[in-house]
């Protein structure tokens, strides 16, 4: 979702930490794999609002620097359909992204999204559909330029 | 014309394009457990804040008690202090009368 090495790992140990203060708030409604989930989904969501308050006044979009990132990032092994297909997924929005995130490279199942994301099957399935839907369309354009 | 070529993102590769650095997550262990002391440690010293502002406050408080209790009962300066007040008030000139006239009266 960040799409940078570095701002991924001060996620995931702010991740770490809430789970760590959090763990007598935990009642174990839920698997302690969802619940973990949760809290990463709240933390990455708010590190990209916190990036969109910052470039408030800057030209580029919060998506243009985090392509740049990932340009940059010694950590990015992909090939360059897999570069595209990082691009594509850019351009839809956050929420959007978060669920074919989940579904495409997480395997996760309709119902574990649902719990975690608090959003029902159907909305979930609708908008897995219309990501790939606009996904596919990004690259059969780019392909064609 | 040319046909648009069909993508299907189910022909595509779904592992994640990403690595992360050489022992990451055993070392992962180890940088939270650093982070989660010096949490423990900032938290402490925000512990000890609150004492230290209640300190400076009694502190003040008793010196400002004490000056005022001082000035209010203490029998040596309230006269000295209303002595001054009086003075200030008089002109040289209006005491110079007052001193001549009595040693006139004093005289008589």
């Amino acid at each position: 979702m960040v799409l940078s090495h570095d701002d991924t790992n001060d996620i995931l140990q702010d991740v770490f930490m809430k789970a760590w203060n959090g763990l007598d708030s935990f009642r174990g409604e839920s698997q302690v794999s969802t619940w973990l989930y949760r809290i990463a989904t709240n933390e990455t969501l708010t590190f990209l609002t916190n990036k969109r308050l910052k470039n408030i006044n800057s030209l580029d979009e919060v998506e243009d620097i985090l392509l740049q990132n990932l340009q940059a990032d010694n950590y990015f092994n992909g090939d360059e359909a897999q570069l595209q297909l990082q691009k594509a997924i850019l351009t839809l929005p956050e929420k959007q992204r978060l669920v074919f995130n989940m579904r495409f490279y997480e395997d996760l199942s309709y119902d574990e999204m649902s719990e975690v994301l608090g959003t029902s099957v159907g909305a979930l399935k609708a908008s897995y559909h219309h990501a790939t839907k606009k996904i596919e369309h990004f690259l059969i354009e780019e392909n064609d330029d | 014309m040319m046909r648009k070529k069909n993508i299907s993102l189910d022909e595509m590769d779904k592992r994640l394009p990403f690595t992360v650095p050489e022992n990451y997550f055993e070392d992962f262990a180890t940088s939270m457990e650093l982070q989660i002391s010096e949490v423990a440690a900032e938290k402490k010293h925000r512990q000890l804040k609150p004492w230290v502002y209640a300190v400076a406050a009694v502190s003040t408080g008793l010196i400002i008690f004490g000056s005022v209790y001082t000035s209010v009962f203490s029998g040596t300066s309230k006269p000295d202090n209303y002595e001054s007040y009086v003075l200030s008030q008089v002109d040289e000139t209006s005491m110079l009368y007052y001193y001549l006239e009595g040693h006139n009266t004093e005289n008589k």
